[in-house]
This record gives structure tokens, sequence and C-alpha cells, in this order.
């Protein structure tokens, strides 16, 4: 198949520049796969529009470390939008890589990312889009295709087991280049799958869920999980030790329609020192690891030059916990604004900043502030230890103010663990305060007002948190939560919106998920169920009648863990250890904050940890 | 004093002492579905990355000067389209074509780099090319038939929207009063209509917009494309 014979299709669907390829940066091996030279072909799959997955950093690494092999063609494939799906379906278009137009069921690698619970029905949907038997067993004994998946969903990966080879855990960039070699290797020896699959589980950072046998007690609670003889016990994350050293690409595919982060961006880090209780990114990016600041800066200006952006952005969990934050900004700013580039610092807590530098950044300029207090009170800010007081926000708000800024949000969770009435009125309170000190502020801008845009999510427990073991709201407290959040908002100032309840609910019996989910995936994706987390595709009774059919029940995935239960994700080794988080979770609730890495070490258990003074 | 009036004019030769330049380029194959916003965000960065010295606006948001006299729509080809910007400082127009060209994705192509010659008012008509397929010859050509009555008839209408003061409206044209020429020619199993249709700030057609009409009353094609081949002026010389 080629671009001609997709072209049909085209015409007929909107946006149809997610589905041309051909962008600035695209590789295109075509010439090396005609003369037979191209012995590994990859797609690199994102189970979501083109505008998303082309935003996303991990993608454009793992794309650009795959093609600077002479022996692979990466090619990237996103999740076709339902007006696409619909002709294909109607035509039997098989779904193609976007580089050589070429159906991907022909392919060695099919590589998914896995960033979000809610994409796990468009991953069934993209392999059937294929012509890939949606089960590994289903897809009998030889190499290709390999179905593989990494990303912060691969710290439980259970729900997906079935349908997956093999699973990458933690950094992808060093996993990546050995699963290519080794595939190589026995492509040419022509191995079968299994022999293959052997040799891949004695990899750091690679779990094979087919050689890992799960049973269940009559309860429904895992019994255990054996390995088959020469799969590891537990199956470590990879880890990559030193960023500067690490692959990192010198040009990014520019999209020619616009994406949700159209621009060129790095890391600074990998990893938080801070120790957010409900957050599972910093806990499963642990130790913390930052590139030093002339290897960012150098990247920086490489990407500027090879893509043609005018903006890069510095992205890391926690942007101010940069050590060498100042002098890699001077040292960027010299270069970045003769060229006219803009550097965007996201989650940059502004407050600790100097004022000559926020306006050499320009920030002022920028639309709105943003802060993420998370929860309404002290108390519960202590429980989650996510160190921010209300006098923090204010005072940052009033230094916005009187900078000229009129727009504020505010992210908050409801449904955290010890929360009452209180915190959830604390919200609507902090908000209010924040509004009024916009009209406290002498030197506000004439004849503007303010506009506070809060936004309620849903608190979800995730594996390799302090909070693995706690109970999920249910539906309707969370929605009793968000009907009493609006009835405490007095302003007209202050606007309200809240997720979804049941997509939330869905995303947390997936996050803690085991195996048996894997047939209520499949059910709802037969069903019709796409696009989950989007809220106008989202349909929660195709979802409910799946549990139905499979007798499994949502709320034993939602409920309280047991601390001596064994959780669906034991067998999976993040560093971080069980006693940690066990005191942790007793810290919780008993109100104690933890310092943050730098101050004094928690003991987590990261293997490798660098940081001075720990 | 209000500024003097060819100083204020986009793609004027001379500009505020910044040179202006007017490149020439092709949108085929699947640049096409390249939307005219997209389109100028490619273009811009790039410009940026050629290295090309862009003059950028004054004011609180210096934005590169670019501009493109007669946008495409999106799903069409073109063998002329233009784009016109402003330097700051002198760059030799070779250097300018070679170093975009190497940039630009597939099917979108620098003909040619120059001093802009006229005003983008001026563009008063453009000339494309309408390629339909169809299943056999006898289909064609009986297609080729009812299509020329239709447009010899010279009664064809539709629908256009557009605006009234700030208002949305949607009014109804005589296509005819658009068409400044047209010819059919039938080759096998495929029909070329040629079109010569005004084009331009005083009164444009888009091409897809009479295709529907023609369609609706002699037939759809199996499959058809459209291809803009020249911009041209009131005298009928090419826009340059």
């Amino acid at each position: 198949m080629s671009f001609k014979a997709i072209e049909p299709l085209l015409r007929q669907v909107q946006k149809p520049g997610r589905y041309t390829g051909g962008e600035p940066g695209s590789i295109d091996k075509s010439a090396a796969q005609n003369a037979g030279e191209l012995p590994l072909r990859y797609a690199l799959c994102f189970p979501d529009t083109y505008e998303i997955g082309m935003s996303h950093l991990g993608m454009k690494i793992l794309y650009g470390l795959a093609n600077s092999r002479e022996d692979c063609w990466c090619e990237r494939v996103f999740a076709p939008w339902t007006d696409m799906e619909k002709l294909m379906r109607a035509g039997g278009t098989a779904l193609w890589g976007l580089e050589s137009g070429e159906p991907i069921a022909g392919f060695d690698l099919v590589g998914f990312t896995l960033q979000y619970e809610m994409s796990y029905s468009n991953i069934l949907n993209m392999l059937d889009l294929a012509g890939i038997p949606l089960r590994a067993a289903a897809r009998g004994g030889a190499l290709a295709p390999l179905v593989i998946g990494g990303g912060p969903c691969a710290c439980n990966p259970e729900p997906l087991a079935p349908f997956f080879d093999l699973f990458v855990l933690g950094d992808g960039e060093q996993a990546q280049r050995e699963l290519l070699d080794l595939l190589a290797a026995h492509k040419k020896r022509q191995s079968s799958k299994a022999e293959f699959l052997r040799a891949a589980a004695k990899l750091e950072g690679v779990y094979v869920p087919s050689l890992y046998t799960v049973t269940y007690n009559r309860n429904g609670l895992i019994e255990a999980v054996e390995p088959a003889p020469g799969a590891p016990a537990r199956v470590k994350k990879r880890v990559v030790r030193d960023l500067d050293s690490c692959y990192f690409p010198e040009r990014f595919v520019v999209p020619l329609l616009e994406v949700v982060h159209d621009r060129t961006v790095t890391e600074l880090f990998r990893g938080c020192i801070r120790g957010c209780r409900f957050c599972q990114a910093g806990y499963l990016g642990r130790p913390v690891r930052e590139k030093s600041p002339a290897v960012v800066d150098a990247q920086c200006r490489a990407l500027c030059e090879n893509t043609g952006y005018e903006e890069v952005s510095l992205c890391s969990l926690s942007t101010s916990d940069y050590s060498a934050l100042p002098e890699l900004l001077d040292g960027m700013l010299d270069w970045t604004l003769p060229r006219k580039i803009n550097v965007s610092v996201p989650s940059l807590r502004i407050d600790r900043f100097p004022r000559e530098m926020m306006e050499r950044l320009a920030l002022l300029r920028r639309g709105g502030l943003t802060f993420a207090p998370e929860a309404g009170s002290q108390r519960l800010r202590d429980v989650i230890n996510k160190n921010i007081t209300q006098e923090q926000v204010l005072s940052t708000a009033r230094q916005a103010f009187s900078g000229g800024w009129t727009s504020v949000k505010l992210y908050f969770m409801i449904g955290l663990p010890t929360e009452t009435r209180e915190d959830i009125a604390g919200i609507a309170q902090l908000a209010q305060a924040v509004t009024d000190e916009f009209y406290r502020n002498p030197d506000k801008p004439k004849g503007k007002g303010v506009t506070v845009s809060l936004s309620a999510a849903s608190f979800v427990p995730k594996p390799f948190t302090p909070f693995q073991w706690e109970a999920m709201d249910t539906k309707e407290q969370l929605d009793e939560k968000q009907v009493l959040l609006r009835s405490h908002i007095r302003s007209k100032k202050i606007s309200l919106s809240c997720h979804h309840a049941d997509i939330s609910l869905l995303e947390g019996v997936f996050a803690r998920g085991d195996r048996r989910l894997a047939d209520v995936l499949e059910a709802a994706w037969r069903a019709g169920a796409r696009f989950d987390g989007w809220d106008d595709q989202f349909k929660p009774e195709l979802w409910r009648a799946a549990f139905e059919s499979r007798a499994l029940d949502p709320r034993d995935y939602t409920r309280e863990r047991e601390e001596s239960e064994i959780l669906p994700w034991d067998h999976l080794n993040y560093g971080v250890t069980k006693a940690f988080l066990l005191r942790e979770r007793a810290r919780a609730y008993r109100g104690e904050t933890t310092p943050n890495c730098r101050e004094a070490c928690a003991g987590c258990g990261a293997d490798e940890c660098r940081i001075q003074g720990g | 004093m209000p500024e003097p009036f060819d100083q204020m004019l986009p793609g004027a030769r001379s500009c505020g002492g910044h040179r202006g330049c007017r490149i020439r380029f092709e949108k085929r194959g699947r640049a096409k579905y390249i939307s005219h916003l997209d389109l100028m965000r490619a273009m811009s960065r790039a410009v940026r990355q050629a290295g090309i010295p862009l003059w950028y606006t004054e004011g609180f948001h210096p934005h590169p000067y670019l501009s493109f006299p007669l946008p495409l729509p999106l799903g069409q080809e073109s063998l002329c389209e233009a784009m016109d910007l402003r330097l700051e400082q002198n760059m030799p127009l070779t250097e300018i074509r070679e170093g975009l060209n190497a940039i630009l994705p597939e099917g979108l192509r620098v003909l040619s780099v120059a001093e802009p010659w006229n005003e983008s008012g001026e563009i008063h008509a453009a000339d494309y090319v309408v390629g339909c397929d169809f299943i056999s010859e006898a289909r064609a050509s009986d297609w080729k038939s009812r299509a020329g009555e239709l447009l010899g008839a010279g009664e064809l209408r539709a629908a256009k929207r557009g605006k009234q003061g700030r208002r949305k409206i949607e009014k109804e044209i005589r296509l005819a009063e658009y068409i400044h020429r047209w010819s059919l020619e039938q080759n096998g199993a495929g029909v070329t209509l040629r079109l010569r249709l005004a084009a331009g700030s005083a009164a444009n057609l888009n091409p897809a917009l009479l295709c529907g009409a023609l369609f609706a009353g002699a037939g759809e094609p199996a499959d058809w494309s459209v291809t803009r081949t020249a911009l041209l002026r009131e005298d009928g010389a090419d826009w340059e």
C-alpha cells in the first residue's frame, strides 16, 4: 500500500494531516527497504490521536533512537479518529505506518506507549485495525509481529498482559536498544517467539507476562504469581543512570498540523525529590537524575536549529527543583532572545524566582498562572505531603496580580484519603481568597476582572505510591463532593470544572487491576469502546455491561486493599520498597510530612541514588 | 499625520526599508492536505530554519512578516502558490530557494524567488484544471456532454457562505458571474475541465463550489482532483 491507497479516505475525514505523514524530520528509509537492507521494521504506536501522540517526548526519543540504527526503520502510528476508523473498516484498509504507508501487521515489532489507562481500548482497536490477533497466544509461534509496551502504565500492565508479548519497565532507551539487538540476532537465527521471549526475559527491565502464572483464591484475591523456570521472581525496572550520556534526538518530526505541545522540549531531570504521596510519576521515576545545564543548553540549541521551532520548553515533574536553573536560564536567554525564541518553564514556582529573570523570560506576558495546591486545607495537604501553604499561593498571586496577570488556574483533587466536608469547603475558600487578593491589589489593571479557574480531579490511588492500598471514592461520593464544592462557590469570578467521575473510576479500576480485566477490556472494545479518556466519546454503559458479562464487580478493584494482600504488581520492582510505602502511608494518617530527598533521605529504596546529603 | 499609503501596502516593493521577496511554490501530493493555517506555520518554521533574515513586526508580540496573497483551499493542488516575506538584510535569492527546498516537506517546492512585481490586490483570476476520472469511456463522454450543457446554459447556482458585518450568512450566487472561461476535453475514461475563475479580494470562487454544483447536475466522477495552474491580472497577463 502507498499514499495513493489511502488518498480516497483522506478526502472524507477531518484533519487529513493526521494520516499523511511526510512531515519535516520524518525518516524515510524506503531506499534501504527496497534494497533489502532493512532487517527490522518497527511500528511505534501511540494509542491516542496524532495531536496528542506527537506532543509526547518519549515517542520522539524512542523514534530517533531506533532510527539511528541502520538495521531498523521505526515508523509512527497513532489511533485513527472514529471517522477514519469507519472508512478503514468499510474499505478493508489495514492500519499503516505513517512513514512508509505500509500495513504494520508485516512489521517485526509493534510497540505501544502506555501513558494512560483510558487508552487501553484504543490499543485493542489499533491491533485489530492492523489485522493482528489481539491475544498473544493467538498470534502463533512465529517471531513477528512482536507486540510490546512500555511507559508509566507498564508498572501494572496486568490488565493488558494477555495482549502483549512483553513490557519494558522504567526508562526505555537502553532497553529498546538491547531488545532490537536481541531481535535482530534471533530473526537471523530464525528463532521461534518462545525462544526469543525466554532470552528477552533475562534483560533488565523486561517483563514477559506469559512466563508468570497468576492464581486466585476463592475470594478473587491473588493467591500466587509463579514465574516459569529461568524468569526472575521479581522484574526490576530499568534506570538510565547518566542522562548526560544517554541518547537524545537532535531533531524532531515537526508536525504540520497544530498539535497539543508544538515546541522544542527537553527534560531537566527524571524523577522528583518531592514525594507527594498521591503522585505515581514521582515514585516511578526515582531516583532523581539531573542533566547538566551544558547538556540541556546544547540539546535545546540543536533542536531549535533543526526544527525551526520558536519555543523551547524545559520539562520535568517540578522544574523549580532543578539545581542549576538560574545558571541554565541565564545561559539560554543569551541565545534565545536574539533569535526570538521563547523559553517556557512549566511548573515554575515564581515566588522563589528573581523578578528580573522572570521579566527576561517574558513570563509576565503569558496567559495565566497555575497552582496545584491539590487539597483545600493545610491538614489534608500535610496528609498528601504537598508542601505548599495557603500563604505561598496568596503571596505568589499577589505578586502576579501586581505584575498585570488576571487569570489563575488552581488544581485540586477530591476523594483524597481522610478527606472531610471541611476540606472540600476549603477548596472554595482558597479560590475565594485568591479572588479577594486580586481586588485588594492597589495597582490592579483598570477595567479588568479576574478569572479563577478551579479544576477538581478525582483522586485515583495508583500502584507504587503510599496510597496504593487506599479505597477510591464511589461514584456517589465523588458526585456528592462535586455538588458540595459547587455549593460553596459564591463568586462569579470562579469557574469550576470537575472530572467525569465514571472515567476516573474506570481509570482507578485499571490502574490497580489484574489479568481478569483483560476479558472486560476486550468485551468493552467489542461493544464499541474507543477513546475512553475523551468525555465526548466515553460510554459508561458499555463498560457496565462488559463487567457484568464477565461477572466482575468494578468495586472489587477500587476497594481498600489489605496490607497483607498480594497486589497484582508485587512481582514488579520499581526500586521503592513496600516497607517504605507503608511507612509513608502511616505518616500520612498521622498528618506527618516527609522532607524532600535533598533535605533528608527517607530511605525509599531507589537504587544508586546520588542525591547529596541523603 | 497618516503614513504614506504606499508604505502600508503588504507586499509592496519596498516597505519601510525592508526588502520584499516573493516566493512562488507548488503544493502537490500529500502537501495538499496541509491547511492554510498549518501551511503558514510550516513556512514560517522553514524560513527560520533556513536562516533567512526575516523582518519581524514591532510591538509586544513580534512575529515574522509572512503573507499569502491567495490562500489555497484544503485538498487542492497548485503549481503557482505565492508567499511574500520581508527581509531584514539582503540574501541572494537563489540561496533562499535552495535553503527552503532543503527543508520543506514533500510536496512543497519553491519554484522561484523574486522581488514582487504586482500588488496582491492585482490578482483578478486564476486558472484551474479539474481532472475527472470515470469507470468507462462511455460514462466519461456522457458526463462531458451533460457538464457542457450545464456550463453553457450559465444557470448553475451555489450557496456561498459569507459575512455581513459580524453575522455569518449564506447567499445563493450565480456561478456564471465568476466563470471567465471554461473548456472540456475527453481523454479515454477521463475528462479535463479547464476553468478560469474570478480570484482575489474583489470576487473569488472556490472551484470546489463549482464542482459541487456541476456534479449535482451531471453526476459525480469516480475520482476527481483540482489543481490551480496560474494566477492572472485583469489584463490577462500572469500575476508576478
